[in-house]
Parts: C-alpha cells; structure tokens; sequence
C-alpha cells in the first residue's frame, strides 16, 4: 500500500501500521497528510482483513500537529481544515474518522500539539522512553482544545491543564505519562515497534465483532457528562 | 482593596491571595468567605496580573469552615443555607468565572473545604509537608461540593476513600502526585513560594487571551459529553481568529523574541 506521500500503510495479517512519514518535518500535518488520513483510516475500517490498527511516526518525532506554514501555502487545504474545526468535523484521527477497530498509539517521539490529538483518541497508548508530550498552542497565540478536551476525558485534568497553559515551556515525560494514566506502558525505543506489534497481535486473536462492541460502548461511556 | 483574613499581592505579572489566619489555620468564617469574592474579582480585572497564585500564611493551607464561629453564636450552619440550596456561592476562582491561570500552592494541611480551591484550581502544587484529609463524615457533615469537583478531576477512588475515612487518615504529598491531584512536589517546603512564582511567571509568557479561551474549553469540557464538549471547544477556539496574538505568536518565535501579547 505505497500510494501514500505522507503514510506509510503496511498490513501484516490482521495487524495494520498507519505511520506518519513526514520525519524531515516532524511529522506534521500538511494539506496532503490532511486528506491521506482520512483516505487511510477509511480503507483500513473496511478491510476485513485488518483486525488492530498500530499508529507510530517514522523518524524522532510521532507527532507535532499541523504544518501551518505549509497549509497557510494551499488555500483550499486552510479552508477546509478551518471549516472542519469550525465545525468539529475532523478527519484526523480514527474517532474523528468512525473508526470501530482497536487502536494502538506506539508514540515514538516527540508528541506536540496538534499530535495529541491521537493520543487522546486512541484506544491503548504506548511510548518509547524518549518520547515526550508537549502542547504549545498558548506560546503561539493559539487555543488548546480538542486535543486537551480528549485528553482530560481520560486523564487527571490537572496535569492536563497544566501542559496546555505551560504551553512549549514544560514537557510532560514518557514516565510521568505512564504515571498518569495517559500511555500503559514504556519501553526502549528500539523495541516499541515489536512491542506494539505484540499488543497488537494478542488484541487481534480476539472476536472482531466484541471488539467492536467493547469500543463502542467504552467510547459512548465519555460521551455522557 | 484591603482585606482583614486574606492578603492579595502582586509580584511582577503574578497576582498572590494568601489566606491570612494562620492562628485558626486559615479557617474560613463568613467574613472571610465575602472577602474572597472580591479579592477574586479584584485580581481578575487588574490587567497587570496574568496568572493567580493562591496559597496559605502560616503552617497550613486551609482547613475548611470555621467551626468556632459556626458553633459559637447560635445560627451554625444555617448562615449559609439559602447560598448552598441555590449553589449561589463565590469563593473560589471558578465560582468566579476567573479565566485566568489559577495555581493553588498548598502548604501544611489542606482539610475538608479546603479542597474546594484544590477542585477548583487549574494546577495544583504542594510542599512537601503537605497533608491532605476529609474529615467532613467524622464530625456528622456531608461532603459533597468539594469532592464532586475533584472527582471530575482526578482518579474516583481515592476521592471516595478520603470522603468515607474522614478524620482517620491522611493522604500525603506523593499519593497525591501519582495520582494527577497535584503536579508537583516542592522540596524543601520553604521553596514553595518561589516555584509557585517561577511557575506563574513561565505561564505569563504565554497569551492571556489564548489561556482564557483554553481554559473556558477545558472547564466547559467538565459539563459535556466528550463531541459535546469538542463543539463547545471550537467555539472557544474559532474565538481567537483574528485575534492579533495569532499573528505575534508565530511572528516571534520566527525573530526569536518575546511576543508582545494583547493584555485582556
């Protein structure tokens, strides 16, 4: 599955590998990566061969957001990601997307912004001890929403509140995210690919269908106040 | 504005509201409990102050209502009856509508009511000899704002156990970290002023504007189902379009300076 400048999409027996390949560039979102997402997250949801769904970066970073530089470059592709976050109509992330498979994020590296978005939207988190989470949209005259919004939904909202108003001065590690709940667990970085695939392939031995019944209700669960 | 059992400081872009009885470990009376409102409202519209820090004289935080004063004159509990039926209540920064940072520091022990500014807080901080304990059920009261708040917050367990414990045990500084109630300790605990400042100075270099609607995203986020709160949380963000700190931001970061934000 090569068709993709920004994806790299690998399917392994049951186990899919949706991976950000922009690593010159932290893995930001430019206009192409915009709609490659929502094109992939949808071939995956329908492949029946495709049971789990691993989400990692190439490169040091997982994940830094959108490349507003670049966006603000193709008029079309700003105004359709700023209608979509007018609107909160997304097509990021697997939620955004209706994704019904599990999810695992293996969050290889820096995870800033934008990034988070699928960190808080991800069923399983996992992080290689160098990765680290950031949220700088306050340093930059922006506001933190959806991402903190997913975030404190599963995650002790001080902590949360505190990286999205520190802003880029202050870096949540992979430890304390393990602490909090946020990521279930942190290897070496070389072993965060096997370890994801691991998880991914005991998920997978279990029936497509509970699974699919298992994330709908535990993601219905957060849409109660 | 002066105030008898609160004391309200400014240093550099910080604003302070220091409980100030420490002989009664800074137990909030009714007078007290009016001075807060406006020392709220006060720091709140100086637009010098960017990030509030609210902290204790003495050797503790806070330790809830002031008993003596409830069991001393005759009306008790009734003096707050018609404020707590209609939830009519203006003590702490959200009941405030505070959009500004709010870093609660806490000191020695924070008990019972005390908790409410720890709720209702957007970071959380503590010494190192900081004790916290509910005892509300041990001397025949309901506990109900203050622990409903944190439950929103943090893990629900822990929340129940102080509740149902009471008196008879006390949670201390590193529970509270592991569990996400606070997001740091302050070793030695004399520190906790300075990193208390250190913080809200780091935070005052980010947009005020920004900070508000991002703080009006994630406390709205606490009333909402996670899509609800999601549209509710683009509202707030569309609200900064065009706002000038949009295009500062990014500009100093490129020229590599301090971005010059619109004061709110």
């Amino acid at each position: 599955m090569g068709d993709y400048e920004t994806l790299e999409l690998i399917l392994e027996g049951p186990v899919a590998w949706l991976i950000f390949d922009r690593a010159g560039d932290g893995n930001a979102i430019d206009a192409r990566m915009f709609v490659e997402l929502e094109d992939a997250w949808g071939r995956l949801e329908i492949d029946e061969d495709v049971r789990v769904i691993v989400n990692t970066g190439n490169g040091r970073s997982f994940q830094t957001g959108l490349d507003v530089r670049q966006l603000a470059s193709n008029p079309e592709a700003l105004r359709a990601s700023s209608r979509q976050t007018r609107d909160f109509q997304l097509r990021m992330t697997g939620w955004h997307c209706g994704v019904t498979k599990p999810i695992i994020a293996a969050v290889n590296g820096t995870c800033a912004g934008g990034g988070l978005h699928f960190v808080a939207d991800a069923d399983v988190v996992i992080a290689a001890d160098t990765a680290s989470f950031v949220d700088p949209h306050v340093s930059v005259g922006q506001v933190s929403a959806f991402e903190t919004i997913g975030l404190l939904k599963k995650a002790p909202m001080g902590v949360v509140a505190r990286m999205a108003l520190m802003g880029r001065h202050e870096r949540v590690d992979a430890d304390r995210a393990r602490q909090l709940g946020i990521v279930s667990e942190v290897v070496p970085a070389d072993r965060l690919r096997a370890r994801a695939g691991e998880l991914a392939a005991t998920i997978a031995q279990q029936d497509p269908g509970t699974l699919r019944a298992l994330k709908q209700s535990l993601w219905n669960a957060l849409e109660v106040q | 504005m002066s105030y008898e059992h609160l004391a309200v400081e400014r240093h550099g872009p910080v604003g302070w509201l220091i409980n100030d009885r420490p002989d009664l470990r800074n137990a909030m009376n009714s007078a007290m409990r009016d001075e807060f409102a406006d020392a709220w409202t006060e720091l709140n519209e100086d637009p010098a102050v960017r990030v509030i820090v609210h902290t204790g004289n003495g050797r503790d935080f806070q330790t809830g209502v002031d008993v003596t004063e409830i069991a001393g004159d005759g009306v008790g509990f009734e003096r707050y009856r018609e404020s707590m039926e209609d939830f009519d209540v203006h003590f702490t920064s959200w009941h405030q509508d505070v959009w500004k940072p709010v870093i609660t520091a806490v000191n020695g022990i924070c008990c019972g009511g005390g908790f409410h500014w720890v709720a209702d807080a957007d970071i959380v901080i503590a010494a190192s000899d900081a004790q916290f304990f509910d005892p509300h059920v041990s001397v025949g009261q309901v506990v109900a704002i203050e622990a409903i708040g944190l439950m929103k917050k943090m893990p629900v367990e822990a929340v129940m156990r102080m509740a149902f414990i009471g008196k008879y045990e006390r949670m201390g500084p590193e529970r509270a970290y592991e569990l996400g109630m606070i997001s740091e300790i302050v070793d030695p605990p004399e520190q906790l002023r300075e990193r208390a400042q250190e913080i809200g100075e780091t935070i005052a270099k980010n947009s005020p504007a920004a900070m508000a609607a991002t703080k009006k995203a994630l406390w709205g986020a606490l009333e909402a189902g996670l899509t609800d709160a999601c549209k509710e949380g683009a509202k707030h963000l569309v609200s900064m379009w065009g706002h000038p700190d949009q295009t500062e931001g990014p500009a100093a970061f490129a020229e590599k300076r301090d971005p010059d934000w619109e004061t709110i």
